[in-house]
């Protein structure tokens, strides 16, 4: 027979046969590229992301930076004021004769913009209420007129042109006619002026209120009449030296010189000494050198002469009806004796200065923003309006103007996971809240509540999900007929894929509402039904094996299910019979009894009842996580090798046996990752929080309470947050915690789990 | 040297017979027994008496049934679903079906042995007390003892004594399959099923097991499955040979081997199928 050579289809010869197509090489090639590439750009993208988020989160931890700018210098006088505008671009300063010298940054003029006031006096005394960027001086014989700078701002030719058009008002006398005005100050609410005068001649002081009320007229004019004028010098101990009015303008604080502070209060048309402390009660020279309202005029910022520096704030004490001040922050020592303390109006930062210190100072989180010591002796300094600009006016008349870049003062360590004593809390706690009513509102950023509500509400959702989950898995695996295992699991699966706001919006509409009327009926059912199950396998094992042999191994929830089904309905309905008998309060007011849990529950715990409560979300996120546990762990136990399921058996040990020693450590590994994909779950779970509790960032474990968490945080919270906003960055950072609580909690786990599986590896 | 068993001083079963030194001739009765896999019937009218104190071994062809008999003495196969027997086995007087007793309690009395080693990942000690445990024994003293004894009766103790805590999956192939014989004897069950226990070990761990066999069977009564026929010569009293279900011929060991009656064995043993 002739030696055909045969050649494959494809191949032209035989020599080539065991070649490789160039195709399958070069796909090959090709692929192992993609692959890398691929890989390395999800390497890259996640670690973007990241970049990402710690870039948004450094600025809140950032050193603010304050540059000098330049130096301009004045006339030689002794100035009563040193204002500025909101831009920090044309700072002004009261004369001696009441005149106002004009400031520019720009191009370093400075204008006198007299104004035909009508004193007779010198300027002695003078204060700027920002609120309402109007001023008030005081004169040598006993006068006072209010003078507005008017700062306009308009565009020319694309840049910002500020304006200065002072005007005043006609003067008026005040106390004692002819005395000297040595301070002066005023506040106004709007519908009432209060304006306070101290005079002093050498020997005699006195402190003078007056008061005027506001009308608005049917025209929309303002009518302004005096109510009256109060004497104070007699509620004052000491001799006064300084006073300090709130923009509110219904109280007065007066300083004496022994450093003693006396709180007046105007309570219906009368003042009465509220409080009289002293600051600096605890030193040898309790002097106080100067003193101001921080913004929002709750706190004072005491510095002493030797330099230490105390808030003080309004709050209600512990068990008081009245607000009265107390310390709340502490401050290092200045290093000088203090000259100037001026605050913003922007925020609760404050800068102290003397000698030639200078230091900027956050009062919330008591924390030095910035601390310089100047080649000069400073006397006074003002801050901008948008805390951009720092002017200071050196002992021999230069203005200093330094760029204050501080775009997070009130962040910072402490402030974000430390306890931080906000104005009018009575102690210091952890607190968020990012939006409030009023202006001067400060928000409250810790992430401490936040990072709670986290655990909180995973702890309710695992308390719930993962016995269910679990035992759920072991009956499928180990004990159900394999043939209803396999309808089973695909349920459970289904399940798992319920987008998550469904759930939170059954939980909000349905659960929570049906929940709060029956809070005994779910006790007694979630008492009672695990009762009942064990109860009834108890009997069932214990019936003769001839009544046992009826039901086939496997099928036994054919009984079982319409028990608990039937117990369950039947404890559903004895709810309020329950509670009729268990849950009685007797109103204290009226004596009157009644059945309401909800109102049980307050009246014994003390804590409250809300009817979106952590209940309701750990029942809700706890069907989110019940089929991911459930599925994995059943995965886990039905993976254990048969024969030593067999072996077990073999040994004489029941299924329950067999399933609680063999089976279940086994599987631990995997269960154990079931466990934690399941929590990894909770903890990111956001939608059902959202929806079905009230979001109060609240620090209790009570059930019956609601519960804020960092998901549902940012969910809430980032409509709401302005572009780069402390508000704003504090929201990645609350994702950035997330993220670490996730990889923690992932990272114990696997370490765990391969110690599991290192430990009941089966081969 | 395993030192010689003592005799369980109580049986669950306590029965009238009284055991001579011999043992009874009838300790398993095995009476017209068939068995189903579903539709699939796997064995067929099977009669055997397995004698007390003796190692009974199964031989035949693969998928002629010897597992399956092995499997139903101590009720193994009701794990299976679609299973359906007839006829009886009667263990020591009482048939194993009896509705009164626990198939539990049957499966403490017969310990297993099986094809592929299969110790659980546990330590050495807990491995042998598992049968104790489940039992509900957890008396230290107790399980000390039982651990000594039953690694010493399957020749394992002079081995292992100094790893106890050990994982037993830590151990070679042999020595699993011994760690299985000291479990399956842990709880002194009267009878040891092993089902081709030497079938996944070489040689030299064959040699230890089979005389590992020849010493219990002062104790136990053993039935062997193998397809071994030199191992079945080795440490067998006698023999059944069992042909697509059906008990072809069983009698003593030396017989079966030298002089058997049905010419289908002498098939199988002179080599010419299976
Ligand atoms: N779990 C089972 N389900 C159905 N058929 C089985 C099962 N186990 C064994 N069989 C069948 O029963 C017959 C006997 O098997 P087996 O007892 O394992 O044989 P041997 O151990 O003698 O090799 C074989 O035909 C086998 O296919
Ligand atoms: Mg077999």
């Amino acid at each position: 027979m002739p030696n055909t050579k045969k050649t494959l289809p494809g191949h032209a010869t035989e020599q080539n046969r065991f070649e490789t197509s160039k195709l399958t090489l070069l796909v090959d090639r090709f692929m192992t590229v993609f692959i890398k590439f691929g890989g390395a750009l999800v390497i890259t993208s996640v670690l973007g992301i990241f970049v990402f988020i710690v870039l948004q989160i450094w600025p809140l931890f950032a050193p603010p930076s304050v540059t000098p700018l330049k130096s301009i210098p004045l006339p030689d006088t002794k100035y009563a004021l040193l204002g500025v505008d909101e831009w920090g671009a044309k700072p002004f300063l009261v004369e001696p004769d009441g005149s106002l010298l004009v400031v520019d940054y720009e191009t370093g003029e400075t204008q006198d913009q007299s104004l035909n006031l009508g004193i007779t006096g010198q300027v002695t005394a003078a204060f700027l209420n920002k609120r309402e960027q109007k001023i008030i001086l005081g004169t040598s014989n006993g006068q006072f007129v209010f003078v507005s700078p008017n700062h306009t701002s308009r565009e020319s030719g694309g840049r910002q042109i500020i304006d200065v058009n002072p005007t005043a008002e006609t003067p008026s006398s005040i106390g004692d006619p002819g005395m000297p005005i040595t301070d002066i100050a005023y506040g106004d609410s709007g519908s009432s002026k209060l304006i306070v005068a101290l005079q002093s001649d050498g020997e005699t002081n006195r402190v003078t209120a007056s008061l005027f009320k506001r009308k608005r007229s049917l025209m929309g004019k303002n009518k302004e009449e005096a109510a009256g004028t109060h004497d104070l010098t007699p509620m004052i101990p000491g001799r006064p030296e300084k006073i300090l009015v709130p923009v509110t303008g219904d109280s007065v604080v007066v300083i004496s010189e022994s450093g003693k502070v006396s709180y007046l209060v105007l309570a219906d048309g009368k003042f009465e000494l509220r409080q009289s402390f002293t600051p600096f009660g605890d030193l040898a020279n309790s002097h106080i050198n100067v003193a101001n309202f921080i913004f929002g005029d709750v706190s004072i910022a005491f510095a002493s002469d030797s330099g230490e520096n105390r808030i003080f704030s309004l709050f209600y004490p512990e068990g008081g009806k009245e607000r009265l001040f107390g310390i709340t922050h502490e401050f290092p020592n200045l290093g000088a004796s203090p000259v100037l303390l001026v605050s913003t109006l922007r925020n609760k930062a404050f800068l102290l200065g003397g000698g030639k210190e200078l230091s900027l100072r956050y009062s919330t989180t008591e924390s030095i923003r910035w601390q310089s010591r100047v080649p000069y002796p400073v006397s006074n300094a003002v801050i901008s309006g948008k805390y951009q600009r720092l002017a200071v006016l050196d002992s021999s008349n230069t203005l200093h103007f330094f760029q204050i870049d501080d775009p997070h003062p009130d962040s910072g360590w402490k402030a974000l996971f430390g306890k931080v004593w906000y104005e009018g809390a009575p102690g210091p706690k952890w607190d968020w809240q990012s939006t409030g009513g009023s202006d001067d509102f400060e928000p409250k950023y810790s992430l401490v509540p936040l990072i709670f509500g986290t655990l909180k509400g995973t702890l309710y959702a695992m308390l719930f999900a993962v016995p269910i989950a679990l035992l759920a898995a072991l009956y499928t695996s180990q004990f159900l007929d394999p043939r209803f295992r396999s309808t089973v699991k695909p349920t459970m699966e289904i399940m798992a894929s319920l987008p998550s706001v469904v759930l939170g919006f059954l939980a909000a509409i349905y659960i929570a509402p049906l929940i709060e009327r029956q809070v005994p009926s779910l006790l007694l059912v979630v008492v009672g039904v695990p009762i009942v199950a064990a109860f009834s396998g108890f009997f069932w094992s214990h019936l003769p094996i001839q009544i046992r042999k009826f039901i086939r191994p496997g099928w036994e929830w054919i009984v079982f299910l319409p028990l608990l089904f039937i117990s369950a309905g039947i404890l559903w309905y004895l709810g309020p019979a329950f509670e009729s008998v268990a849950f009685v309060v007797t109103d204290p007011a009226t004596g009157q009894k009644t059945a309401d849990f909800r109102a049980w529950w307050p009246a014994v715990t003390g804590a409250s009842y809300d009817q979106r409560n952590s209940l309701v979300v750990g029942f809700m996120m706890g069907f989110a996580v019940i089929p991911i546990i459930f599925t994995i762990t059943e995965d886990a136990l039905s993976n254990v090798p048969k024969p030593l399921i067999t072996a077990s058996m073999a040994c004489g040990a029941s299924r329950w046996q067999t399933a609680l020693r063999v089976v279940m450590p086994t599987a631990s590994a995997g269960i154990f990752s079931a466990l934690m994909i399941g929590l990894g779950r909770a903890v990111g779970e956001t939608m059902i929080v959202v929806m079905a509790t009230g979001n109060t960032p609240i620090m209790e474990w009570n059930i019956f309470s609601g519960m804020r968490t960092l998901s549902a945080n940012i969910a809430v919270e980032l409509p709401e947050a302005p572009h780069h906003a402390t508000l704003y960055r504090t929201l990645f950072l609350g994702a950035l915690v997330l993220f670490l609580l996730t990889f923690a909690i992932n990272t114990v786990a696997e370490v765990l789990r391969q110690h599991l599986r290192e430990k009941f590896k089966t081969t | 040297m395993p030192p010689v068993l003592s005799k369980p001083t109580e049986q669950p079963m306590e029965t009238t017979v009284n055991t001579t030194a011999e043992g009874r001739p009838d300790f398993i009765s095995i009476r017209d027994f068939s068995f189903f896999y579903g539709k699939k019937q796997a064995l067929f009218d099977i009669s055997l008496d397995i004698p007390e104190r003796q190692v009974t071994a199964f031989i035949g062809p693969s998928g002629c049934g010897k597992s399956t008999l092995l499997r139903n003495l101590n009720r193994m196969n009701d794990l299976i679903d679609g299973i359906r027997h007839s006829g009886d086995i009667v263990v020591n007087g009482r048939s194993i079906y009896d509705p009164h007793i626990e198939v539990i309690s049957l499966r403490k009395r017969v310990g297993m042995v099986f094809q592929k080693s299969n110790p659980f990942p546990k330590s050495i000690y807990e491995n042998v007390v598992y049968p104790l445990r489940v039992s509900g024994q957890n008396k230290k003293s107790v399980l000390d003892e039982t651990v000594e004894r039953s690694l010493q009766g399957a020749a394992l103790w002079d081995e292992v004594k100094d790893r106890l805590h050990e994982s037993g999956l830590s151990l070679s192939g042999g020595q699993m399959q011994r760690l299985c014989i000291a479990r399956a004897i842990a709880n002194r069950p009267e009878i040891l099923l092993m089902d081709e226990p030497c079938s996944a070990l070489d040689p030299i761990a064959t040699v230890k097991v089979e005389e590992l066999i020849r010493e219990l069977k002062q104790e136990f009564t053993i039935v062997i499955v193998t397809h071994n026929m030199q191992q079945a010569t080795r440490c067998s009293d006698r023999t059944a040979f069992f042909y697509l279900g059906k008990l072809v011929e069983f009698d003593e060991t030396p017989k079966i081997f030298s002089n058997p009656a049905q010419k289908q064995t002498e098939d199988y043993i002179t080599g010419r199928f299976g």
